[in-house]
């Protein structure tokens, strides 16, 4: 099953009705680096227009520019970095991130590292780690252009994690996934319904190790770009239901995620989780777990 | 982050300095860790701009700054001209490497200078060789996507 129609139609049955659109680029800064206001009068006095974006703290809409703003030396010294809107939110979501043990599962090429260790003051320890060398080359420069002093990478799968023998107060999962036809404009043509159950399968394998290394107390960001529920709201589901975890209450842009999908009920707690369909911004999905605490 | 030896490792040649948090938990396989400071192949060193700016922070370092057309020169991987030189510190002599800074104190690199700086006197155009620039971050970004 495959193709534009059939998928057209599913999200159609979610209760979507699909428009193309383009997508806008974005940027948030790396306030560790440089003072933000300083960073957009520099780019703004060379004729850059930038807009705050409304749904996360740092991140700016690039309206308009006379040249590449990923060729800057603001850029190029670690000011910012470039970052897809909706992508900006995951890292976002935890709470107290400051000295805290984080797990960044499937972190190239280091988008959200980088983030995760601008929002804890390059503190604590992030463990990043992704399954391709190529990839993990870019997390390595990524992380060298920011200046970022407290990460570990590793050449690792995130389903062996628990090699590394550490509890983790913190996870972040934006796991591989689908994609979507924003981001991809040949999606239509390449994926079909197998390959989203395959995803979907991976990602619990993946889910079900990262549960494992997490602190009782500690918390999971799950996020993917898919627009398929198999990977989002099913998923979390099956781990609401498999792994001893709830999704949290969560508090940021989005639209608050069916409980019924494709006539399946789900968890009342699926609510939690927030699905956004591709406008400004790419399709995201994405949600806060935590392990589940006995009255 | 201070320079201390006992927090740094090596692997493959590459150097990182690690805060004790990081020492106690790394192991042996690591891929990248901490503030990466350089490079060794064939016996030379090749900072990395961490440490330059490191580097730069200590007042006995050598430092070209530049003014912003050359600034932008620089980053994609030009020498630097005489006349985009606002101000030398430390060392104008021959074969002497130093930093390359622009106006506002910032690292963008480091040069070896080609002629003795000597003030008043005539040099030929090109003064600092380009040996490292940060414009090489978009160069490693277009190799990986190829």
């Amino acid at each position: 099953m495959s193709g534009k129609e059939f998928f057209v139609n599913r999200y159609r049955k979610l209760g979507w009705e699909f428009k193309p659109l383009k997508l806008r680029q974005a940027m948030r800064i790396n306030t560790c680096n440089a003072k933000e206001a300083e960073v957009t009068r520099r780019l703004e006095s060379r004729g850059v227009e930038l807009e705050p974006i409304s749904f996360v703290q740092h991140g700016y809409w690039i309206c308009k520019s006379p040249f590449s703003v990923g060729a800057t030396a603001e850029y190029l010294l670690g000011y910012y970095s470039i970052q897809e809107a909706a992508a900006q939110i995951p890292a976002a979501l935890f709470t107290g991130l400051e000295d805290k043990m984080v797990l960044d599962a499937c972190a190239a090429p280091g988008g959200k590292t980088v983030q995760l260790a601008d929002l804890m003051h390059n503190t604590g320890v992030i463990f990043a780690l992704d399954i391709e060398k190529r990839r993990l080359t870019a997390l390595a420069n990524h992380l060298e252009r920011c200046h970022i002093e407290n990460t570990i990478a590793y050449l690792m799968d995130a389903r062996s994690v628990s090699h590394l023998k550490i509890k983790f107060d913190r996870i972040l999962l934006d796991v591989p996934c689908s994609g979507n036809f924003a981001t991809d404009k040949q999606w239509f043509q390449r994926r079909t319904i197998e390959d989203v159950q395959r995803n979907a399968e991976l990602q619990r394998q993946i889910l079900t190790e990262a549960v494992r290394t997490l602190r009782d107390d500690g918390e999971i960001v799950y996020s993917t770009c898919s627009l398929e529920p198999e990977e989002n709201e099913l998923n979390i589901d099956w781990a609401t239901k498999h792994l001893n975890v709830q999704a949290e209450p969560i508090v940021c842009y989005g639209e608050t995620a069916s409980t019924e999908i494709l006539g399946k009920q789900l968890s009342s707690s699926i609510a939690n989780c927030k699905r956004i369909w591709p406008t400004q911004t790419q399709g995201f999905f994405v949600c806060k777990l935590k392990k589940r605490v006995d009255p | 982050m201070e320079l201390d030896e006992t927090l740094i490792v090596k692997k493959r040649g590459r150097y990182f300095l690690l805060n004790p948090e990081l020492k106690k938990l790394i192991s042996e396989d690591f891929f990248y860790a901490g503030a990466y400071l350089g490079k060794e192949r064939r016996g030379v060193f090749f900072p990395s701009f961490v440490l330059l700016a490191m580097i730069a922070e200590r007042k006995e370092s050598n430092k070209i700054i530049v003014d912003d057309k050359t600034e932008w020169l620089f980053i994609v991987g030009r020498d630097v001209f005489k006349r985009g030189i606002l101000q030398v510190v430390g060392s104008r002599r021959k074969n002497a490497h130093a930093l390359v800074m622009n106006k506002r104190g910032e690292c963008l690199g480091f040069g070896r200078i080609l002629h003795n700086l000597e003030e008043g006197e005539v040099k030929p155009k090109v003064a600092v060789k380009n040996v490292s620039d940060v414009g090489d971050f978009l160069r490693r970004e277009r190799t990986i996507e190829h």
